[in-house]
């Protein structure tokens, strides 16, 4: 290349520099956006990859409802492809600060998974722990700071309760990043409100339930020769992960049995010490029976002695007794006898007694006679003692005296007789007496030495008597104590047997719990599984997708912008290359100056905005991730591939643009070229064809819509960059807006219930019954549907999804929490007996649609047909939908409620977190989840897509900006004569400025126009790029974006115009109209 | 007092460290109506004469009055306005907006005057009755330059500023608008400032300015300005 030639290339630079750096500009942009959004997710990829190959981080992870022993590590690292196999404590504990209860991770610092600290020290010894600094700052806390932990008591393999950890009160030495939870969310908890809130690493050796392990960490062998997340490191991680699994049966049989075995020996144990005890027991009771037996026998010996004792004694008394009776009869005879003499004696006294009376009689009979005659006489006396009496009288008294002396003394005589005669009978009275008597006394001395006899035995008898009296009570005592030990002994005995059948209750319920030792199900998890890293590489995609919709606008608006500069710089230079051309240079000469221009300017902008790109916008992307990943800082690389793509690219563009317009002019002879080129003809626009439009139009809007149409490529490009600029701000709006539509749509529009209560499994009637009343008595819950939830794959044969299958346990209960309406019609659905409902991104991932027939599989791998009723609405996660009447013949099974949804009154967050966390108390409950947190959890994801939205609309904004500013740049120096023109004429400035802006305001107005239609659907198809397979972007475009979006373009263009402004003041009317170029 | 005065006028230009001296002290006046032609070789400062007279560039120094008012002293807004209304100014590359017709082109300049004449009349007065609704690439040189003339006339100008208003027009076709801005002068009484380095023209002012490095080294008063057509070159 001649010296000249260089110079003027490098002089035209300097020259036109404001063109120069408006190539230089594009090439920038294109470049770094194209290079910087490129390298963003490798960088952002290769930084997590980096961080996890430092901190060791693991590539498959196993976990086990049951544990995880060593014998699993050693069987897993006989695997081939493992490298490595760590085995970590992980457990949920609480912590309470300020009467507020959080739940925290804590994990074990091990080999694997190496936190990163930030700030003090690791933990050196078991009462030390390093936390995350969320926590210190959000609970006010700092290192050196105790808390305490408190974790629920384990058990160990032997059954026996432990303490997790040996020293709960820790003290806080550092804070830490954990690899394992790169994002806020840091997994469920079966403890507190359901949710962990942080997590804290403590020393090895403060775990004390060493037992099982938690996890098992895998590194596979070769791994880190590999990227994370690559296809390669991904098929590697596949191929061991597959191998792992292959043991998972073995594992987990073994990890039972071994369960069993262990549990079994100890209830053998168990029962031999039972047995032993029972017949311990069973001895000493015989004893004691024994010992009561011989008592027994014993007293009854003895009471059989007293009672010959006592036969003896009462024989001898009998013979006693006899004798003493005989001697009474004796007696008794005899004083029969005598009773009968002295009877007879008394007859005889009677008799003589008798003639005694008889004799007293006659006596008194005489004496009375005597009497009488004593009285007679007497009267006889008396009367003859009477002087009056007559002698005869006297005679006869006297005769009668006479008489009755004569009687008298008869009488006397009589009397007399008889007087002997009665002493002779009593005589003979007191004699017979008198014997008799005698005979008495003879037998009362008799009686009285018998009784005296009698008496004595009587004495003899009663002290027998009593002595056997004694023995009998000593006997009866003995007799008493036996009982009373026969007493003790059956309580005791029934004691022992209480005991005994506790105890072997106990041995029942250990059998029974033997057998219920359920199957451990081990989970090979990858990294994949974790929800952190997962969605760091599920929004590295969507960069990546971001990344390719991007900078091709970018190219395409550059490439038409240097297209416009190059073409406008060799039309300019007409006469120039006329000359060399006239001078005899070479095509390929002259042309090399404009394609070094070119190239420069490419290749320069390129190369700033490699080095720009490469580190500002992943920067600026990483600082709006950063706020939701815990990784560090980001990776910056020079990406070769990309920055030479790039810088190709755009060099390709713009070289490729100049050497374009080179060709029209190169083709023409030099004298062609030395002339001015005809200026563009003026023309009639369609418009004015339509003369009642055109009538109408004022001069200036007459010259406006002329000059739109004479300048057809400017107006092209103009639209094209409003239009780009545009429909990248709307579709960024509309972005934002389907995301920020999906929480609502499916948490008010599908999903209505404000909380979703897991029931743990295995509940009997009465303690559903129970948590179910228990619900229903709180006040703060309006409404319970007891439904049934089961994860389950889906396949049409070739795809496979995940969904959760709800079973509602009456159909009609749904309507109101979960409202399933048709995609198409948008009414509401009622599941019927045969079909299923099919949420909608699932079925258009599975490419099925209504009536057709998919398949369920459950986890035993059992594929279940069913019929697709509908397909429904549906955003966030893969639902299906079936009647209890549908899934229970379907998969064999009773229908049983293991999730209730709620609807509760308006509570704030306090009241709903006090609700759960009540709630969670309660047994029968496993989890308790709401919506409102799913809701914030999910609102977090979403942000980090709204920070894409605002790199949109700034980069829209950039570039609607340099296109505008170039177009009318190269529009003024296309038309600056004319502008110079008009300002002779006397145009104000301002009046200038309209004359060019107006078009540019015409155009702008088309641009927005095209561009909302354009931005709708690019918005369509980005979302269909980023739409992440669990979620269902709805296609919907806030009004008030359209607003925004026209806004910001007008701003835009306000800009650009503004400097317009300036541009066209500083036009130098001499300098313009001096001559043609 | 003169219709317009120049009074000791200097223009330097700065060029890097060079300062070059387009105007040196330059004076002269002109008469209200007349026919004035400014002759001189290339650089000797007609130019920047005509520039600082139609508002278009300042001088460095020195007065320029016109009608009383004294234009070196208008700043920014009130300069374009004098070239609003007072200046009418012809090119020797016509300039006139490609997009435009002729009409059109003449009412760019009627619309922003107060007194401006109509555009069709003012297209009859310089013989373009036929052409009014073409596209100046539609028109000869000759007819552009006319268009350009009704577009400065039509603004109804004190002065009528005309910058080699031929020089990129044949003969023949130069005379007739030679003639045309003669007749326009005499017809409405203005004042023309021709600028021209073809002296031989001269003859059909009223007065000649001749200008040599930078200044108005002569000016010549035609008692009996010649008509255009009798004029031979």
């Amino acid at each position: 290349m001649k010296k000249a030639l260089m110079k003027d290339s490098f002089k035209e630079i300097k020259n036109t520099y404001k063109r120069f750096l408006s190539i230089l500009l594009m090439a920038f942009l294109g470049v770094g956006f194209f290079a910087g959004i490129r390298a963003t997710s490798p960088d952002m990829i290769d930084t997590i990859d980096k961080y996890y190959k430092e901190q060791n981080v693991y590539d498959i992870q196993v976990v086990s409802t049951l544990g995880l022993t060593n014998e699993d590590i050693t069987e897993i690292s006989k695997i081939q492809g493992v490298e490595k196999v760590t085995g970590t404590y992980e457990i949920d504990g609480k912590i309470e600060i300020d009467d507020k209860e959080t739940i925290t991770k804590v994990i074990e610092i091990g080999d694997a998974n190496i936190p990163k600290l930030l700030e003090g020290r690791l933990p050196e010894n078991k009462n030390e722990c390093v936390i995350e600094s969320n926590f210190l700052s959000s609970n006010n806390r700092k290192i050196g700071d105790t808390i305490e932990v408190n974790i629920e008591k384990t058990k160990n393999d032997e059954g026996e309760e432990i303490e997790y950890l040996n020293q709960k009160e820790l003290k806080i030495v550092g804070t830490v990043e954990s690899p394992l939870y790169i994002s806020r969310d840091r997994g469920n908890s079966s403890l507190g409100a359901g949710k962990v809130n942080y997590y804290l690493y403590i020393n090895k050796d403060n775990i004390n339930a060493k037992d099982v392990f938690t996890n098992i960490y895998i590194k596979v062998k070769d791994a880190n020769k590999y990227q994370t997340s690559s296809a390669k490191y991904e098929d590697l991680i596949e191929e061991t992960k597959v191998k792992v699994e292959d043991i998972k049966e073995e594992r987990e049989k073994a990890r039972q049995e071994q369960l069993i075995e262990s549990a079994t020996k100890k209830l053998e144990e168990a029962e031999t010490e039972f047995n032993n005890e029972k017949q311990n027991a069973e001895k000493q009771i015989a004893e004691a029976e024994a010992k009561i037996a011989d008592g027994k026998t014993k007293i009854e010996k003895a009471e059989a002695e007293v009672n010959k004792n006592e036969e003896t004694a009462n024989k001898e008394f009998k013979n006693a007794e006899k004798k003493i009776n005989e001697g009474k009869a004796q007696i008794s005879k005899n004083e029969t006898e005598f009773a009968k003499k002295e009877s007879e004696a008394n007859k005889e006294f009677e008799n003589l007694e008798n003639q005694k009376n008889e004799l007293q009689e006659n006596l008194s009979k005489v004496e009375a006679g005597l009497n009488t005659v004593n009285e007679n006489y007497k009267k006889i006396l008396e009367a003859l003692s009477n002087p009056n009496l007559s002698e005869e009288q006297r005679e006869l008294l006297e005769k009668q005296k006479q008489q009755l002396e004569n009687e008298k003394i008869g009488l006397e005589q009589n009397k007399k007789s008889l007087t002997e005669g009665i002493n002779k009978i009593e005589q003979g009275i007191v004699e017979g007496k008198l014997q008799l008597e005698e005979g008495k006394k003879q037998l009362e001395t008799a009686k009285t030495k018998l009784n005296n006899e009698e008496a004595s035995f009587k004495k003899t008898k009663t002290s027998t008597l009593a002595k056997i009296e004694d023995a009998k009570k000593k006997i009866q005592t003995s007799k008493e104590k036996i009982a009373k030990g026969e007493q003790e002994l059956t309580k005791q005995k029934q004691e022992a047997e209480e005991k005994l059948s506790e105890a072997e209750e106990k041995l029942i319920d250990a059998k029974d719990e033997i057998s219920k030792i359920e199957m451990p199900k081990w989970y090979v998890l990858d990294r994949n599984e974790n929800s952190g890293y997962a969605s760091f590489i599920q929004d590295t995609k969507s960069i990546k997708n971001i990344g390719i919709v991007f900078p091709a606008v970018f190219f395409i608006v550059a490439t038409l912008i240097s297209l416009t500069s190059m073409t406008r710089m060799v039309e300019e230079e007409r006469t120039q290359i006329g000359t060399l051309k006239a001078l005899g240079y070479s095509k390929l000469q002259i042309a090399s100056k404009y394609i070094i221009y070119a190239s420069l300017a490419s290749i320069i902008g390129g190369i700033l905005g490699m080095c720009v790109g490469f580190v500002l916008l992943p920067k600026i992307i990483w600082m709006m991730y950063e706020m939701m990943y815990q990784i560090g800082d980001i990776s910056l690389n020079f990406d070769w591939i990309y920055g030479t793509i790039g810088l190709g690219l755009i060099f390709g563009c713009i070289v490729g643009a100049t050497i374009y317009s080179l060709i029209k002019e190169l083709k023409e002879t030099p004298a062609t070229l030395m002339r001015p080129k005809s200026p563009k003809m003026g023309k009639r626009v369609l418009l004015e064809r339509v003369t009642f439009i055109w009538k109408r139009l004022s001069f200036s809007r007459k010259v406006t819509i002329r000059n739109i149409f004479r300048y057809k490529k400017r107006f092209l490009m103009t639209i094209i960059g409003i239009l780009g600029c545009t429909s990248l701000i709307l579709a960024g709006f509309g972005l934002k807006d389907s995301i920020s539509s999906i929480m609502p749509s499916q948490y008010e529009k599908v999903f209505d219930y404000d909380m979703q209560i897991s029931l743990k499994s295995g509940l009997n009637e009465s303690q559903f019954e129970e948590i179910v009343n228990k619900l229903k008595e709180q006040e703060q819950i309006t409404k319970i549907v007891k439904t049934y939830m089961t994860t389950s794959k889906i396949t049409n044969g070739e795809l496979e999804e995940d969904v959760q299958i709800i079973v509602p346990e009456e159909k009609e209960t749904l309507e109101g929490i979960i409202n399933i309406k048709d995609i198409k019609t948008k009414e509401t659905v009622t599941l019927n007996d045969n079909e299923i409902c099919l949420t909608d991104k699932v079925a258009e991932l599975l490419k099925v649609k209504q009536g057709d027939t998919i398949k369920l599989k459950d986890s035993e791998g059992n594929e279940k047909e069913a019929k697709i009723g509908n397909i429904v609405e549906n955003y966030i996660y893969h639902y299906v939908y079936m009647s209890k009447e549908l899934y229970q013949p379907l998969y064999g099974k009773d229908y049983e409620t293991n999730v209730l949804l709620t609807q509760n009154i308006d509570l704030n967050e306090e009241q709903e977190d006090s609700l759960a966390t009540d709630i969670m108390k309660e047994k029968q409950v496993s989890a308790v989840s709401l919506t409102s947190t799913s809701i914030k959890m999910m609102d977090d994801t979403m942000k980090s897509l709204n920070y894409v939205v605002v790199i949109l609309i700034v980069s829209a904004g950039l570039l609607a900006f340099v296109v505008l500013y170039n177009l009318s740049n190269v529009n003024i120096s296309e038309r600056i004569r004319e502008l110079a023109t008009i300002k002779v004429l006397g145009f104000y400035d301002r009046e200038v400025y309209d004359y060019i802006t107006r078009e540019t305001v015409l155009l702008t107005l088309i641009g927005i126009a095209i561009g909302l239609l354009g931005g709708y659907f690019l918005n369509y198809f980005i979302i269909g790029t980023c739409e992440i397979n669990m979620l269902r972007f709805s296609k919907i475009i806030n009004p008030l974006s359209y607003v925004y979006s026209i806004l910001i373009t007008i701003g835009f263009t306000l800009i650009v115009n503004f400097v317009t402004y300036f541009a066209l003041k500083k036009i130098d009317m001499i300098e313009s109209l001096k001559s043609v170029e | 007092m003169s219709y317009i005065e120049f009074k000791n006028v200097c223009k330097e230009y700065k060029m890097g460290e060079i300062t070059i001296k387009a105007l040196n002290d330059t004076n002269f006046q002109i008469e209200k109506g007349e026919l004035v032609v400014i002759v001189g070789p290339s650089g000797a400062g007609k130019t920047t004469a005509l520039n600082i007279l139609g508002g278009m560039d300042t001088a460095t120094s020195g007065k320029v009055l016109v009608d009383g008012r004294e234009v070196t002293k208008l700043k920014n807004k009130a300069l374009i306005g004098y070239r609003r209304e007072d200046i009418g100014f012809v090119f020797q590359f016509y300039n006139l907006v490609q997009n435009l017709t002729a009409k059109e082109n003449v009412e760019l300049a009627t619309q922003i005057c107060k007194d401006s004449l109509n555009p069709e009349e003012v297209l009859k007065k310089v013989g373009l009755e036929n052409r009014m609704n073409n596209f100046p690439s539609q028109l000869s040189g000759g007819e552009q330059q006319r268009v350009a003339i009704a577009r400065a006339i039509a603004k109804n100008p004190k002065l009528l500023l005309c910058d080699e208003p031929t020089g990129a027009l044949d003969y023949k076709t130069g005379k007739q608008i030679l003639k045309l801005l003669q007749d326009t002068a005499r017809r409405e009484n203005m004042t023309v400032l021709i600028i021209t380095h073809n002296g031989a023209i001269s003859p059909m002012a009223d007065k000649v300015i001749h200008f040599k490095n930078g200044t108005a080294e002569k000016i010549e008063i035609n008692e009996n300005p010649k008509p255009v057509e009798d004029i031979e070159w």
